[in-house]
């Protein structure tokens, strides 16, 4: 039996330390981890808990971050309530594990703490991780802060392991400026966090020798199609799942966690649509702006960024008084428009309000994101509203030294 | 709103300190942030750590601010970094050096105007002293005490004792000795 | 700040590290590459490290001096050339030439101790000072000898 740890009401934690202690009152069974910044200190944390005797589990130190997954994968299908954590190009390596988690629909609780991928070699935080991940089957939750780095993990375990949905689930953070940043954190106690995650129901576990399975088998053209199309409806019908555990999470806390959570939208007529972070900045700008100029400026930010919101993009983006978006993307897109923009522009497609959608790249490596430079962007969406068109490039950069930089202009005769 | 930012290098203690700072604000109601700029710098690199003190929620997530207090725990620092970066009208500065307050601001051009928001007190040779070692960390925080009157001495050492409980007696006692002494002796 | 030794003075360009311009994404060089010297390195081999035209981005015309908090001095009059501490140093900040010890470094010496933990004379001929002492206060008041305790 786990020691209980002792917290205060309120304690200053930064998100690594939030999420590890997370990690600690769902009472792992099995973290499989090869430590990377940032997100060191979360499995360093476990590991001190197993060693203090405040968790009933087992820290198992591998030679990489593609065995670190494959170790959860082990322990998940076996019968274990299992998380581990990396980031960057840990994450890069554990990529093709990643796919096989989700297939094999085990419920793994992955904290990503969000940092750039080399080259260049950067330890900072950017998205590119977490846009690596977006194919990968799993669901993917983002906080913003470190309560949220706290909070979310609980619910984490709770979404993935519902029998209804039996898949991974990321919790993002963003390096440094998350996980780094230490602020007012309220927990809850071992036990009220604990009843609130659940005892692991196993299924189909492997340590049930009752009932011998095989698991990760191999099927060509047969089968394939119908097993991922399986597990991409599971996926879709999640957002069920995830309501329900994010109201009871508010009925047991007061904080409320939406898949689209949406700032001051009501009477928009401009509005950012970004991750992570940066959303916080961003409110803040846009009340700022709000006040100091009268510009009616909202902000929509996916808090699942998988499965992804389309309908509550659709209907945070659908307000007759809305003329102009910009997506924001924290990840360099490679030679296409953001990922952002382009799922965001195709669910504001389906609104009445239709509006002109732009996009800028900020923030790569970690680059900071200031109030001025948001309410800078801001004030361009505006121009573009009283203008009636888009009047700059459709995809820009932010905060980026040397000439302005820019793609694509709209077609206007 | 009060913002803090330190200049230090990695090593001397800077994120300890600033996350020791906000522990100790939180338990009287406050809301804080305590956070650092850092890369993959090697123990003594340059770097800035971060506070921000307010009564409602911080979300204010960018790193750039406008200080109202400046802490240099770096005695070379206050002549290599560019310490008055985002200065206000207000903002106070409290320098860490062996120099007279007259001698730090005569070499240091910037600080020529502000000679009345600027206060030393020499963490590096206390630290030495009490805590015997160069981790000037802890009594930037009693000078800072002392400059912002934040809150009571005793107060405040109350409750640093309880952030710093995990350390062995010894150091917690001659951590105490140093942040009163700087607070005792910053000008 | 630092008394940087006959050698150092002779490099040109030293600037503090992280000083370099910043420039923007149209200057910035394809693939993330840093020339390590300026011009043609033919020969470059054969030549001691203050007679190389090191390039701006290589770390040898950055200086970490500031990152001291103490430093070692160098005895000459004691030193018996070993090399311990040109092996040992962990920056390349012991300057030897014809295995005879010169000195210190001071631009890239970061402080940490390690040459006088394993220079093996009686006394040291190495020891660690605060930064802001003088070279020849230092060297004035160097101690004795010690006995060997019984």
């Amino acid at each position: 039996m786990a020691k209980e740890f002792e917290l205060n009401e309120v304690e200053v934690w930064d998100g690594n330390y939030a999420a590890s202690q997370a990690l600690r009152q769902a009472q792992i069974d099995v973290v499989a981890a090869y430590p990377i910044t940032p997100s060191t200190p979360i499995v360093e944390g476990y590991g001190a808990y197993v060693a203090n005797g405040y968790v009933d589990g087992e820290f198992v130190m591998v030679e990489s971050e593609h065995a670190a997954m494959s170790g959860c994968v082990g322990a998940a299908a076996a019968g274990g309530r299992v998380a581990t954590a990396t980031s960057s190009q840990g994450f890069a390596l554990m990529s093709e594990v990643l796919y096989q988690a989700s297939g094999m629909r085990l419920p793994i609780v992955l904290t990503v703490v969000n940092r750039a991928l080399a080259s260049p070699l950067n330890v900072r935080g950017d998205h590119s991780d977490m846009y690596m991940g977006r194919d990968s089957g799993w669901i993917q939750i983002d906080a913003f802060d470190a309560q949220e780095a706290y909070d979310l993990p609980l619910c984490a375990f709770r979404i993935g392991e519902n029998h209804a949905v039996r898949l991974p689930v990321m919790v993002h953070q963003d390096g440094f400026t998350t996980s780094h940043k230490a602020q007012n954190v309220y927990p809850l106690k071992d036990a009220i966090a604990y009843k609130f995650v659940g005892d692991f129901v196993p299924v189909d576990e492997m340590l049930d020798f009752t009932r011998p399975v095989t698991h990760g088998a191999q099927t060509e053209e047969d089968w394939h199609y119908e097993h991922k199309a399986k597990q991409h409806k599971a996926l879709m019908d999640s957002p069920a799942v995830i309501d329900e555990v994010f109201a009871d999470f508010k009925e047991l806390t007061g904080r409320e966690y939406k898949r689209v959570e949406s700032y001051m939208m009501e009477d928009a007529e401009v509005a950012l649509v970004l991750l992570g972070s940066s959303v916080h900045t961003a409110v803040l700008a846009a009340k700022q702006l709000r006040e100091e100029e009268g510009i009616k400026v909202g902000v929509v930010a996916p808090r699942c960024f998988r499965p992804f919101p389309y309908d509550l993009i659709r209907d945070a983006l659908d307000k007759p008084s809305l003329k102009a978006v910009c997506c924001m993307d924290k990840s360099s897109p490679g030679g296409a428009m953001g990922a952002l923009f382009n799922e965001v522009s195709a669910a504001a497609y389906s609104t009445n309000a239709r509006p002109m959608m732009t996009n800028y790249i900020y923030g790569l490596g970690g680059r900071d994101f200031s109030v001025d430079e948001a309410k800078r962007i801001m004030k361009e969406q505006k121009a573009h509203a009283d203008a009636g068109h888009i009047t700059t490039n459709i995809q820009q950069f932010s905060g980026l030294r040397g000439p302005k930089l820019g793609f694509y202009e709209i077609r206007r005769s | 709103m009060v913002e803090i930012r330190w200049h230090s290098r990695a090593g001397q203690g800077a994120v300890t300190g600033a996350k020791g700072l906000g522990s100790v604000v939180a338990t009287t109601g406050k809301q804080v942030q305590a956070y650092a700029l850092y890369g993959s710098a090697k123990r003594g690199a340059a770097m800035n750590a971060y506070n921000r003190i307010d009564d409602e929620p911080i979300t204010n997530q960018e790193t750039k601010m406008y200080p109202d207090y400046v802490f240099v725990i770096d005695p070379a620092m206050a002549f290599s970094d560019d310490i008055t970066k985002n200065d206000k009208p207000d903002t106070q500065y409290i320098i860490t050096t062996h120099l007279s307050k007259e001698d730090l601001i005569a070499e240091i051009p910037a600080l020529h105007d502000k000679a009345e928001r600027v206060h030393v007190v020499d963490c590096m040779q206390i630290s030495l002293d009490t805590i015997g070692r160069a981790m000037p960390n802890t009594p930037i925080l009693g000078a800072f005490m002392k400059v912002s009157k934040m809150y009571d001495l005793d107060f405040f050492l109350e409750n640093m004792k309880k952030v710093l409980s995990k350390f062995p007696q010894k150091i917690i006692d001659a951590n105490m000795e140093a942040i009163t002494r700087a607070y005792n002796e910053v000008n | 700040m630092s008394t940087g030794s006959a050698l150092a003075s002779n490099k040109r360009g030293i600037r503090e590290l992280g000083a370099e311009e910043m420039v923007g994404w149209d200057e910035v060089q394809q693939g993330v590459v840093l020339p390590s010297f300026e011009g043609d390195a033919a020969g470059i081999v054969n030549m001691h490290a203050e007679e190389r035209n090191y390039a701006d981005f290589n770390s040898y015309t950055a200086t970490v001096a500031s990152w001291r908090v103490i430093k070692p001095v160098y005895n000459r009059d004691i030193c018996i050339d070993c090399q311990n501490c040109w092996v040992w140093c962990p920056d390349t900040s012991i300057i030897s030439r014809d295995k005879q010890m010169l000195g210190i470094d001071y631009d890239h010496c970061k402080g940490c101790g390690v040459c006088v933990e394993v220079c093996p004379t009686n006394p040291k001929s190495l020891l660690m000072f605060n930064e802001a002492e003088e070279n020849d206060e230092a060297l004035a008041g160097w101690p004795q000898k010690e006995k060997k305790a019984k």
